[in-house]
């Protein structure tokens, strides 16, 4: 996966010894990381015309969720300005990574994708827990 | 010329064989040669077939020549390869000629033959199979082998050592079908191939020499591997699991081990790496199974594993698989299901079903987040009814039926890429019914208690039916004729009237004797009231007693019915009919009960008061008198201020004293004096009540100045008496009972009544007095001589007044001589 480059705690301890900072800014970093390419991907699937239409939508649909997700976190760590300037460094970096994604085959690329968006949900969950620990925690 | 003689003779010796052939005969069939080989290269042997032979014996023929020889030979040995055969041994065999052999069949009709065939000897040989094959099996370096040996084909007149053959292999396992062919060259034997242990084996060999043909197969020989002498067969792994996403297990499944145990390690490595590991944990999981603790377990990279098997003949490797640790969670199900019941007010009760997520999972950090679903059934049910409750770890159950058992069982699942875990045990819910229960109860006792009621009050009906019946629906009384039983009087036996009065101690007895003195004490004290005493009233008693038993044709509601007077006497335990023993009764309220008032009482409708003269009291109750006269006596008693009027009569007077009445009563009342229209109660009672003095009166017969006292029974209607008049024509004067006591009024206009008669004893304690109307007087205001109390005639034919002095205007009078009797009359049979 394009992303594996990326230094992610693999387990619990690990993701619960990282700052919270730290641990936010990776998962923007994470959906960033898949802004890109997902878009592509999507251009890549309409060509294919014997896939169904729910499969298209889907595809779509998923690619709107992770930047609502995205902003959403944004928002609500409060993220600033600080760290759009990281963004902007870091987007330049995903650009490269996006070559390495567009090549992947499709069935490598879903595989990629569904084991990233367990990891942001996995790291946003112990965020929640940390900061709201009165909700189902 | 030979030539043709031989033709010509073959020509006329087939013209024979076809001439004997018309005659049913045939010529020989064609002979057709099947093959020609040799077996090592230096003889070699022909084989044909016949045709029809055509009906006749026939003899073969074989033929042969070289290359392209004219010569024709003809077969050296027909014998040694067998019938129909021709064998060329080695003088008459050369490997580089081409033979063109023939057979003839010759019969007696003619002869045939072959076709041509041309023999190269090189290309027909053959040699036979290999024999005498033996098999065994060795083992080597813990490697079993199979060793197999054969020898050649034998030769009859060739050294075997000059020819080398060439050997072929083939083995398989007894139940398959394919062969395994192996080269062996020209050894006559053979070592090789690793066997698997239990296994049946059947081997051939062939041989073939240099040049030819490979031999046919020599016979099956087989062989029997025996067991616990090979390597294990392949391991699979089962699952691999994580609890709660921290740490994982795999297990793998071991193949037969082929007789030696078999070791087993599990070999991994991760995505990415090249390095493999070993599993680091064999035991904690069981056996089989490998557990990867929290420092050996990454989690969204993809594990590489292997299990493999090994033992003394050696080891196997199962397929890899691949795992990553994310998706296979699979918790433990959920802990402490707890019920609780809960009644809220005004609302079907409840329950709570509460559980915990399992103790491993760590729900609180938010790394693993659960799901749960609960599933419930009747006891007796069969289908589970499945309910998704997501994350919270509490269940509301409105919909149970009270009284039911339910069984209920929780489990989870991770809310992403997981599986669900086992169910929890079961839950038994059984709903409570005790609210219906004390509904029940509370039923129970009402219905109870209204039975036994119901009982009771059956039970007393039944006993004392009549008299609750009369007591709650009064006999409606009809119309009827108080005081005397017309019967009696239509038969006019005075005695029978006189009994049929009531009095059997009418003719006062012993017993009246007593009664009477007893009345006799009253006076005219102040102190002493002849106030119809509360008494207990044993006089009432009986005046109850006798009413009843005079009531049967007695109505009530006239004024001179014995009832009423009975009721008077009931009401207010006043004067019983007979004055007199009202009056001894408060006199002496002591005495005894009232026997002889009893007997008064149980007097007819008429009651009699009977006035007592006792003189030994100072009453003057000339009681004693009494038994002796047998008159009537009647006493009343009213208040009178300090007069004590006498009244003698010489005849029974019956004089009818006034009674307070009840204002349901009407009762005539023939007051001497007075006669109350409307009489009040209550002025009456201050009448009576304010009494200072006492008088009672006495109206006897042949009594003269006789001071009787006045009982005048203290009921509504009383009147007090205001004089009593003691002449010849005794009369008992009443005072009106408006009269404050003293004063007179008289209801009557202008006059005062004078009663001299008695009408009826009502009870036995009051008199109704009839005015006579004969007996006009001027109203005397409080004259307090005594007179003498009218002898109250019977008979009289004087209209009668009868005034009842009880308030009720109602008062009926009574105008009928015959309603009321003199007794005076029949007094005297009496003495």
């Amino acid at each position: 996966c394009h992303t594996s480059g990326m230094l992610t705690p693999n387990g619990k301890e690990y993701a619960q010894k990282i700052p919270r900072e730290e641990l936010t800014h990776l998962i923007l970093k994470l959906l960033q990381a898949w802004k890109e390419p997902l878009s592509h991907f999507n251009q890549h699937i309409e060509h294919h015309r014997e896939l169904p239409v729910d499969s298209l939508s889907k595809a779509k649909q998923i690619s709107n969720m992770v930047h609502e997700l995205k902003t959403g976190v944004e928002k609500s760590m409060g993220i600033i300005s600080n760290s759009l300037n990281a963004m902007a460094s870091s987007e330049a970096a995903g650009l490269s990574v996006s070559n390495e994604a567009n090549m992947m085959s499709d069935s490598d690329f879903i595989h990629c994708f569904r084991r990233d968006s367990n990891k942001v949900q996995s790291y946003l969950k112990i965020l929640k827990c940390r900061i709201m620990p009165e909700n189902s925690c | 010329m030979k030539k043709k003689l031989t033709s010509s003779v073959q020509i006329i010796l087939l013209l024979a064989l076809t001439a004997v052939g018309l005659a049913g005969q045939s010529y020989p069939g064609k002979p057709k040669i099947i093959r020609c080989r040799s077996l090592e290269k230096e003889t070699f042997s022909c084989w044909w077939k016949p045709g029809s032979d055509g009906g006749l014996p026939t003899n073969y023929t074989l033929f042969y020549s070289k290359d392209s020889e004219e010569k024709i030979y003809e077969c050296p040995d027909y014998r040694t390869s067998g019938p129909n055969s021709c064998y060329f041994d080695k003088n008459h065999t050369n490997p580089w000629t081409t033979y063109n052999i023939t057979v003839m069949a010759t019969s007696e009709i003619g002869c045939n033959s072959s076709d041509p065939q041309y023999v190269d000897v090189t290309s027909i040989v053959q040699p036979d199979a290999p024999v005498n094959l033996s098999l065994e099996t060795k083992t080597s370096a813990s490697i079993m082998y199979l060793w197999a040996k054969w020898s050649p084909p034998s030769l009859a007149d060739v050294s075997s050592n000059s020819h080398v053959y060439q050997y072929e292999l083939r083995l398989k396992p007894e139940e398959k079908e394919e062969w395994e062919t192996i080269s062996v060259g020209m050894q006559t034997q053979y070592k090789g191939i690793r066997l698997q242990a239990g296994v049946k084996y059947v081997v051939q060999v062939r041989c073939m020499l240099d040049l030819g043909e490979w031999s046919e197969w020599s016979s099956e020989r087989r062989i029997q591997i025996p067991n616990g002498e090979s390597p294990p067969a392949k391991p699979t792994i089962i699952k691999c699991r994580s609890p709660e996403k921290e740490t994982f297990t795999c297990w793998w499944k071991p193949g037969p081990d082929g007789g030696h145990p078999a070791n087993y390690t599990l070999l991994y490595s991760k995505e990415g790496e090249e390095q493999v590991y070993e599993c680091p944990d064999y035991r904690t999981a069981g056996p089989n199974s490998c557990y990867f603790d929290k420092k050996h377990t990454s989690f969204w990279t993809i594990y590489n594993i292997t299990v493999r098997a090994t033992n003394e003949m050696g080891s196997n490797v199962s397929d890899p698989h691949y795992v990553d640790v994310t998706y296979i969670v699979q918790p433990d199900p959920p802990v402490n299901v707890t019920l609780e019941l809960k009644k809220p007010t005004n609302r079907k009760p409840y329950l709570v079903l509460t559980w915990s997520p399992p103790p491993l999972a760590d729900v609180r950090s938010g790394w693993l987040t659960l799901e749960y679903e609960l599933r419930l059934k009747p006891e007796e049910g069969e289908e589970w009814e499945t309910i998704f409750v997501g994350q919270q770890t509490q269940y509301k159950m409105f919909s149970l039926n009270p009284g039911k058992k339910y069984i209920v069982q929780i489990h989870c699942k991770p809310d992403h890429h997981g599986s669900w875990s086992e169910w929890s045990s079961e839950k038994y819910i059984h709903i409570p019914t005790d609210f219906r229960v004390k509904d029940m109860v509370v039923w129970i006792v009402v219905g109870v208690l209204s039975s036994l009621i119901c009982l009771i009050m059956s039970w007393t009906m039944v006993l004392k039916g009549y008299r609750m019946i009369a007591f709650i629906l009064p006999p409606v009384p009809g119309p009827k004729i108080k005081g005397i039983d017309t019967h009696l009087l239509e038969t006019g036996k005075s005695e029978e009237l006189l009994s049929a009065l009531g009095c059997h101690g009418f003719p006062p007895t012993s017993d009246c004797d007593e009664l009477l003195i007893e009345y006799l004490e009253v006076e005219d004290s102040e102190d002493q009231q002849l106030m119809p005493s509360h008494d207990n009233g044993h006089p009432c008693k009986n005046a109850k007693m006798i009413p009843k038993e005079t009531d049967s044709d007695s109505g009530r509601g006239s004024c001179d019915s014995p009832s009423l007077l009975s009721e008077k006497c009931r009401e207010s335990r006043t004067l019983p009919s007979t004055i007199q023993t009202q009056d001894v009764r408060d006199v002496q309220e002591n005495k005894g009960g009232r026997r002889s008032w009893e007997t008064q009482c149980v007097a007819s409708e008429q009651k009699i008061l009977l006035f007592n003269n006792e003189s030994t009291k100072s009453s003057t109750w000339p009681a004693a008198q009494l038994p002796n006269n047998q008159p009537a006596m009647f006493a009343y008693h009213s208040t009178v201020d300090a007069h004590k009027i006498t009244l003698s009569t010489t005849n029974v007077n019956i004089a009818s004293v006034l009674v307070g009445n009840e204002e349901k009563h009407q009762s005539q009342y023939s007051v001497t004096e007075t006669v109350h229209d409307n009489t009040e109660k209550q002025r009456e009672m201050e009448n009576l009540h304010s009494k200072t003095d006492q008088i009672t009166v006495q109206v006897k017969q042949n009594r003269s100045n006789d001071k009787s006292p006045f009982l005048n029974p203290k009921l509504m209607d009383y009147v007090e008496v205001h004089k009593v008049r003691q002449d010849e024509e005794p009369a008992v004067l009443l005072k009106h009972k408006e009269n404050s006591g003293k004063t007179e009024k008289y209801t009557v206009p202008g006059t005062s009544k004078e009663y001299t008669k008695v009408s009826t004893v009502v009870d036995h304690n009051i008199l109704v007095l009839m005015p006579d109307s004969r007996i006009q007087h001027t109203p005397v205001s409080q004259e307090p001589a005594m007179e003498t109390s009218q002898h109250l005639q019977q008979g009289q034919t004087e209209k009668n007044m009868s005034y009842c002095l009880t308030v009720p205007s109602e008062c009926r009078r009574e105008i009928s001589g015959s309603e009321y009797m003199n007794p005076s009359s029949f007094m005297p049979s009496f003495k």
